[in-house]
C-alpha cells in the first residue's frame, strides 16, 4: 500500500493522524506528513479509515 | 401511536416538538422509511418546488457528502426551495457552490482557517472565555444563552474579523433574523423575506465598511487578510467578502451557541456526567465535546441535488432530485452508534456527521468550534462545578423547517 496526501486539498483537520497517528502528523506549520508511506500490512485498515473519514477527501492511498 | 406516514418534516408541527419527540420521529423514519419523501414549504412568491428526500441514514448521508460530482450544492443547500441562484449565494456564498467556484473562495477562506493561522484566535479565546465567566461570577442565576453561549462566539468573530464591539449588538440582531426561521420574536412585522434581506445587507454594509477602513488602516485581522494581495494572492472582491461574512456570522455564532446552550441541558439532565467531566477535565474534554456536537446537531441539514440519474442505497433517482441530509438522524443512527439516544461524554469511537459528513463542504469551522466548546466547558466547570440548569431550554420557534436547532434562553444557576 502506498499513501498520498493531496495539499491542495488537504486542511489539516487532523483526522487522519487521530486514526492512524503511525502514518500521519500534522505538523506546527499544518502541514499534513506522510510519515510512512508504505505502511506496514497491520495499519492498512487504519489507513483506510482515515482515507474514508478524511474531512476534506484529500489522501489518497493505492493497493498493491 | 405515531406511524410513519404521520411524520411531515416540511410542517412547522414537527419543529415545535419537544426535541425528544423529534428524535422519536427520525427513529422511525430510520426504521421504516430511511429515505423519505416530503413537500416543499411554501415561502409565498417562490414557485413550490416538486418535493424532497429526506436522508436519516448515516451511511446515506456520507456517500452524498462524499460524491459532488453526483450531488451537488450548487443549485442550493441550505433549503429545499431553488431560491434564485444570485440570492442564494448572496446568502450563503460557497456552501451553495460547486468546484471550481467553490474551491476557489474556499481556498483564500479556509489558508486562515487553519490551526495554525488561527493562533491567536484560539489564545483569545480563552480571554473572552474568561472575561464572560468572570462577569457572571457575582450572580446566582443568569440566562445562559444572554450571558455566554450568545455573546462567546459572537465576540470571537467580531475580535477575530475585527469589527469594533460596538456593532456587537448588529451582528446578533442580523443573525437572529436570517437564522430565526420567521420565529415572530425577533421580527417586526409581517414581512419575513424583506426583513431577512435587509439583515443580511446590514451585515454586507458593516463588512464592506469596515473593509474599507482596513484598506487604509491594516490590521491584525482576518478582514485585512481577506482583502490585502501578497503578490500573486487572490482576495475575496467586496461582495464576495459581504457574502463570506453573512455566512460567517450566521454559520460561525449560532452553531457554537446551539451546541453551549444545548450542552448545558445534557449536562443538567446527566449529572452523574457533570461531575465526572469536572474531575477530569484533561482527559474528557475532547470526547465530551465531539459528543455535544453529536446529540445537539446544531444544523439540521444541508441539501444537495442530482447532477445526473443515480442510485443511493437501492433508491432510484433522476437527475434534479433532491436531497436533504438530517445530520441529527445520521448522527443517531443505531447502525452506527450503539445506545444512540444515550447523551455518553465517553463515547469513543464518534464519527458524528454534526460538522457534516466528509467531502468539500466540510465545516471549515470545526477546528474553531471545537476549540470554543472545549475552552467554555472547561472555564464553567473549573470555575462552577456545580451548574445547572433550572428549566428546560426555550427553543427556537420556527415557521416550517428550520436550518438549526436554535435555543433562545436557558434559565442557570451556578451553584448547587
Amino acid at each position: 500500500m502506498k499513501v498520498r496526501v493531496d495539499l491542495d486539498l488537504c486542511e489539516s483537520h487532523g483526522v487522519c493522524e487521530g486514526h492512524a497517528p503511525d502514518v500521519f502528523h500534522v505538523g506546527d506549520d499544518d502541514v499534513t506528513v506522510v510519515l510512512l508511506p508504505e505502511p506496514p500490512p497491520e495499519l492498512h485498515d487504519a489507513v483506510r479509515t482515515a482515507v474514508s473519514s478524511c474531512p476534506k477527501q484529500a489522501i489518497f492511498v493505492t493497493e498493491d | 401511536m405515531t406511524t410513519v406516514d404521520d411524520i411531515d418534516i416540511t410542517d412547522k408541527a414537527f419543529w415545535t416538538q419537544p426535541l425528544e419527540d423529534r428524535q422519536a420521529g427520525f427513529a422511525l423514519l430510520r426504521r421504516e422509511r430511511p429515505i423519505a419523501f416530503f413537500p416543499e414549504p411554501d415561502f409565498g412568491g417562490i414557485p413550490v418546488g416538486p418535493g424532497y428526500w429526506a436522508l436519516t441514514k448515516h451511511a446515506d448521508v456520507l456517500e452524498v457528502s462524499k460524491t459532488p460530482e453526483v450531488w451537488c450544492s450548487g443549485r442550493g443547500s441550505t433549503s429545499p426551495t431553488d431560491f434564485p441562484p444570485e440570492m442564494m449565494e448572496f446568502f450563503g456564498s460557497f456552501i451553495v457552490m460547486d468546484d471550481p467556484r467553490h474551491a476557489r473562495l474556499r481556498g483564500i477562506v479556509s489558508r486562515r482557517f487553519t490551526p495554525k493561522s488561527l493562533e491567536k484566535v484560539l489564545l483569545d479565546v480563552q480571554k473572552i472565555a474568561s472575561e464572560l465567566v468572570d462577569g457572571i461570577a457575582d450572580r446566582d442565576e443568569i440566562d445562559f444563552v444572554q450571558e455566554i453561549s450568545a455573546p462567546f462566539p459572537l465576540l470571537i468573530i467580531c475580535d477575530m474579523m475585527g469589527i469594533p464591539r460596538s456593532e456587537y449588538q448588529t451582528v446578533l440582531d442580523a443573525t437572529n433574523k436570517i437564522l430565526g426561521g420567521g420565529d415572530p420574536e425577533f421580527f417586526s412585522g409581517e414581512d419575513f423575506m424583506g426583513e431577512v434581506v435587509g439583515a443580511a445587507m446590514t451585515l454586507v454594509q458593516l463588512v464592506n465598511e469596515l473593509a474599507e477602513f482596513k484598506r487604509k488602516t491594516p490590521g491584525d485581522d482576518l478582514t485585512t487578510q481577506l482583502i490585502n494581495a501578497e503578490v500573486d494572492d487572490d482576495v475575496l472582491t467586496p461582495q464576495e467578502l459581504g457574502s463570506f461574512f453573512i455566512l460567517l456570522a450566521v454559520a460561525g455564532n449560532d452553531t457554537t451557541r446551539t451546541a453551549l446552550s444545548h450542552g448545558m441541558h445534557y449536562l443538567t439532565q446527566n449529572p452523574d456526567q457533570k461531575a465526572d467531566w469536572a474531575a477530569n477535565l484533561d482527559t474528557l474534554t475532547t470526547s465530551a465535546v465531539e459528543e455535544i456536537v453529536r446529540y445537539a446537531a446544531p444544523v439540521v441539514f444541508m441539501r444537495r441535488t442530482a447532477t445526473r440519474d443515480t442510485v443511493l442505497s437501492g433508491h432510484e433517482f433522476s437527475e434534479g432530485d433532491k436531497v436533504v441530509m438530517f445530520y441529527g438522524s445520521a448522527s443517531r443512527d443505531e447502525d452506527v452508534f450503539e445506545d444512540p439516544d444515550r447523551f455518553d461524554i465517553r463515547r469513543t469511537p464518534n464519527p458524528h456527521l454534526g460538522f457534516g459528513g466528509p467531502g468539500p463542504h466540510f465545516c471549515l469551522g470545526a477546528h474553531l468550534a471545537r476549540r470554543e466548546l472545549s475552552v467554555m466547558f472547561r472555564t464553567l466547570l473549573e470555575r462552577f462545578p456545580d451548574i445547572h440548569a433550572t428549566g428546560d431550554p426555550v427553543l427556537l420557534d420556527p415557521q416550517g423547517l428550520p436550518l438549526v436547532t436554535g435555543v433562545k434562553r436557558l434559565p442557570v444557576r451556578l451553584s448547587a
